[in-house]
């Protein structure tokens, strides 16, 4: 792909969401929700964190030229060596003939040599790839299941919860293997395997909470006033039910940067070549059972990967104390 | 609890068989380490490492590698009494007279009458290479041999339009003369055939255990139950965890060498001169997938045997590549063997746009640089490969330089310019030209090296796309010639000739006749390889390998990267004393059990502290408790 096509899709992409966003804090209920965010401190500073990874993610998913992405082009001066380093360390990592390092490195490089920092930036790419991808594909997903067996009820909930159940009754991880082996690697399968699953709880909570909604007064008034059942679905149901699905969406954001991180640890995930946390952390694995043990990998992939983890979840928290009519 | 805790011990390995041999002498175990069960120990059919170091246990082949005779490798007789008979007829075709020794006998087994294993007579030969040709047995190697062997290939192909083979017709390749003695029909000279009396794929079965283990009534698979004349017989199989070996009573086909044993190892191999054989009584190869943990046992005496890993490797091998003090003050023993096979990339010769450009193979074969991989996946053990041939194989030539693997970046960039790809971009489209690499990538190691390889070739400015595949999957893609170019092969000798590596590249042997992955096709080529096949060694038929092997370098079928070298460490108590790579029986390993155990125990000292601190604990909790109950009730 072109590098103008990569970073308009990129920006269109940004648009979408923005607007999307922006389309949803304009209802009252969100205003109010927004209203109290802003006193949770928490949950501000979680929200900035998460925006920082996102930054990380995009400024890797920005092309410069066809070869490089702003963050590579930010390290363009972050030379490789010739193997393992210490963070902060002037020789190469080896006891037989250690070699003087052409660059400084803050969390050390590894096997081939690559700056473990720009690895782990990078893995913001792939956490955000595989979030935002599968979030695209199940959130929808969940959503108008949700809505349809909630609102129309009768054989039309029945074979929603039919699926679901089927779905749920499959274990996890077994299946996306499956699924992953059966695909093959990249990024672009791996979201399409994660939504398989990822859909089952939203779903269950949407169609839940539809059933609610639906039962009250304003739905009836709606029909009495002669609405069609799709403007009543998009216009009347599908606004009460959103802070549901963001909730989710954050919250699932963290289990499918996790997911990714099992999966690539298994071996099924990212391909050769894409920087994840869980390739750094399968990697580790060998690195650490080395005598003189190489922590560093581990370390830096860990830490970024637990720090945007708890954001998601203390964020996700926030939000659903913001949301909750019984805190107003 | 305590009860319990006193039955604990460290020692993994099960109870052996026996305490005490029948003459009252220790009951000797060895004690190894195999990462999975092999798939097969059907000797017709199973052509892996790891099942050939199983079945170089249970059975024999007439002949066998002397063990201490390695540069160049030599043959012995094994079942066969004396080397065979080389007789050549007048219309061109050769035969050789076999006699077989007395008094071999079969495994003890329930497919025999009284479940006594039986003689082994000439008979047993006809049926083995009949076996060779069944097409439900599957041999590998039956490509490669009924080029050579008389009756084979019709055989083949009359079972396989009846649907099953008649194995009371002859096949015409073995006359029986009498029970001990029979005769080989070859259709032309083929010097090599005396490789593949060596080999398992010709060892004998018993007609009665092919017939008995045929997985039906409860009964296992004869893959799966082996019955041998080799020195040991399979006791157990418990899949995923043990194979146990334990000794064949009536072993009687050879005998410790009564000389001949290079000086290094005289001392131990003096007091056994002229002994029966094995001299191991049971065998107990545990399955441990990891490393980590089968060095650790290693490390605590449990294993006699190991390899020496990439992630331990700093801690027990010094910069001059040997041994660290820590391992010395214990007696380990290491030794440094480079294997006879060679390791390459692939480049498929039938793709439209490697197989046509020469300039563009050579290219990539320039820009590879080897010399790091080493560096960083072999801890620089690894001997860079210039030529096909590995050292050990009549033909290496030790000076050797291959023009096309200098691993100079510059060269490699005039070379792809020349192909028609100035700095890697495809003229046409503007863009770099894209070749997709296949690889395994079954851990995180093979990832490693994938990344490597593709950073390694991109220095030409092309972009390389990996393909990750499962083992299974990359060997399909190389069967159906599902690739452009391909990582990680290479080939380990079956036998030390030329032949057994030049047959990669013989046009015949393309896919599904043969191993010729890379579908290279070369006239010239062929006709020197079959030339050279009928060749005894000597001047002519080198001057044909060095033909050969210049055509290969020149045409760069392949990328040379490696011969393989590995490090292994033996126990104190078990030393090695030969380092025949082409020799996989055991029979000749010696163990000193008595050291084994002195040593274990040393090694293993259970720390008393802990529990010294458990019982200081526990008295002064219940001292505590004591009082406060008295405190209370008064």
């Amino acid at each position: 792909m072109p590098v103008w096509l990569n970073n308009l899709l990129l920006l269109a992409g940004c648009g979408v969401l923005v607007a999307l966003v922006r389309g949803f804090l304009f209802t009252e209920r969100s205003h109010r929700a927004l209203n109290r965010l802003r006193r949770d401190r928490v949950g501000l500073l979680c929200a900035a964190m998460v925006v920082l990874f996102l930054l990380a993610g995009l400024a890797d998913c920005v092309l410069v030229n066809p070869r490089q992405s702003v963050l590579d082009y930010a390290f363009r001066n972050v030379p490789r060596e010739e193997g393992y380093s210490a963070p902060l360390a002037r020789t190469t990592y080896s006891e037989r003939g250690a070699k003087p390092l052409r660059g400084w490195h803050l969390m050390g490089t590894d096997l081939l040599g690559k700056d473990v920092l720009l690895q782990t930036l990078k893995g913001c790419r792939t956490a955000l790839i595989i979030g935002g991808l599968t979030s695209a594909i199940y959130l929808p997903l969940g959503t108008l299941l949700g809505i349809l067996g909630g609102y129309f009820r009768g054989w039309v909930d029945d074979a929603v919860q039919y699926l679901f159940s089927t779905m749920a009754s499959i274990p996890g991880i077994l299946l996306l293997v499956a699924v992953m082996m059966t695909l093959g690697k990249g990024l672009d399968r791996m979201a399409i395997a994660l939504s398989l699953t990822a859909w089952i709880g939203l779903c269950r909570l949407v169609r839940g909470e539809t059933f609610r909604q639906a039962a009250k007064p304003y739905v009836d008034a709606a029909r009495a006033l002669g609405q069609s059942q799709s403007k009543i679905i998009l216009r009347h149901i599908l606004p009460n039910v959103m802070h549901l699905v963001i909730i989710n969406a954050i919250l699932g954001f963290s289990g499918l940067v996790l997911t990714e991180t099992i999966l690539s640890y298994l071996g099924v995930g990212a391909p050769v070549g894409t920087a994840s946390w869980g390739t750094m952390i399968d990697t580790a694995r060998m690195e650490l059972s080395r005598e003189p043990a190489v922590w560093w990998p581990l370390a830096s992939a860990s830490i970024t990967l637990f720090m945007l983890v708890l954001s998601l979840n203390l964020l996700g928290d926030s939000l659903r104390r913001a949301f909750d009519p019984k805190a107003a | 609890m305590a009860a319990g805790l006193a039955g604990c011990d460290n020692n993994p390995h099960p109870r052996p068989l026996h305490q005490k041999r029948a003459d009252g002498q220790p009951w000797v175990v060895g004690y190894r380490a195999i990462g999975e069960d092999p798939r097969s120990l059907d000797p017709q059919f199973s052509y892996d490492t790891l099942g050939n170091a199983i079945i170089g246990q249970l059975y024999e082949s007439l002949l066998q590698y002397s063990p201490f005779k390695t540069n160049p490798y030599e043959l012995e007789p094994c079942l066969a009494d004396g080397m065979p008979r080389r007789i050549e007829n007048a219309d061109g075709s050769v035969d050789y007279e076999i006699r077989i020794k007395k008094g071999i006998y079969f495994h003890n087994d329930p497919c025999f009458p009284g479940g006594k294993g039986r003689e082994l007579k000439s008979s047993d030969f006809v049926y083995t290479f009949q076996r060779i040709a069944d097409p439900a047995v599957e041999c590998p190697v039956l490509s490669t041999l009924q080029e050579f062997i008389r009756g084979l290939g019709e055989a083949y192909q009359e079972a396989r339009k009846a649907g099953a083979f008649d194995y009371s017709k002859p096949t015409g390749a073995l006359t029986v003369e009498d029970d001990y003695s029979f005769r080989l029909h070859l259709l032309k000279p083929y010097p090599q055939i005396q490789f593949w009396l060596a080999m398992a794929f010709t060892t004998p079965v018993p007609r009665e255990a092919v017939e008995f283990y045929n997985g039906k009534n409860g009964r296992e698979q004869f893959k799966f139950h082996p019955v041998g004349t080799g020195p040991y017989r399979l006791d157990e199989w418990a899949r995923g965890r043990l194979i146990r070996l334990a000794r064949h009573e009536r072993y009687s086909a050879t005998r410790f060498p009564e000389g001949g044993w290079p000086e290094t190892v005289a001392a131990t191999c003096q007091p056994l001169a002229g002994a029966a054989l094995p001299l191991v009584d049971e065998v107990q190869f545990q399955v441990i997938r990891e490393a980590i943990p089968a060095w650790l046992l290693f490390r605590q005496g449990y294993l006699d045997r190991s390899g020496v890993g990439k992630d331990v490797f700093n801690s027990v091998i010094t910069a001059g590549q040997t041994l660290s003090e820590a391992f010395k003050k214990r007696g380990v023993q290491l030794f440094k063997d480079v294997g006879p096979g060679t390791f390459y990339s692939q480049l498929n010769m039938d793709d439209p746009l490697l197989g046509q450009n020469q300039k563009l193979r050579q290219a990539l074969s320039t820009v590879y640089n080897q010399t790091k991989a080493n560096e960083v996946f072999g801890n620089g053990i690894d001997i860079k490969a210039e030529q096909l041939l590995p050292p050990g194989v009549v033909g290496f030539e030790p000076d050797f330089k291959n023009p096309f693997r200098t691993e100079n970046v510059e060269q490699a960039r005039k070379l792809i310019a020349e192909a028609g790809y100035p700095d890697g971009i495809n003229p046409q489209t503007g863009k770099p030209l894209e070749i997709t690499l296949d690889v395994v990538a079954g851990n995180a190691e093979s990832r490693q090296r994938a990344e490597f390889d593709q950073m390694q070739y991109e220095q030409l400015g092309v972009r390389i796309k990996i393909n990750e595949n499962t083992w299974s999957r990359f060997q399909e893609t190389q069967l159906r010639g599902l690739f452009q170019m391909n990582s990680g092969s290479g080939w380990n000798a079956d036998y030390p000739d030329p032949e057994n590596f030049f047959f990669l590249f013989y046009s015949k042997n393309v896919p599904p006749q043969g191993s010729n992955y890379t579908r290279f096709h070369n006239e010239e080529f062929d006709q020197l390889f079959e030339r050279m096949a009928t060749l005894d060694n000597g001047p002519e038929r080198l001057s044909v390998i060095q033909r050969m092997n210049a055509i290969l370098v020149e045409q760069c079928p392949v990328i040379l990267t490696f011969y393989p070298v590995s490090f292994t460490l033996s126990q104190p108590w078990a030393p090695r004393i030969t380092d025949n790579a082409m020799l996989v029986t055991g029979k000749y390993t010696v163990i000193y059990p008595e050291l084994r155990e002195h040593k274990i125990r040393e090694w293993n000292r259970t720390p008393l502290w802990p529990i010294a601190l458990l019982v200081v604990g526990g008295v002064a909790v219940a001292v505590y408790a004591v009082r406060r109950a008295r405190r209370s009730i008064l």
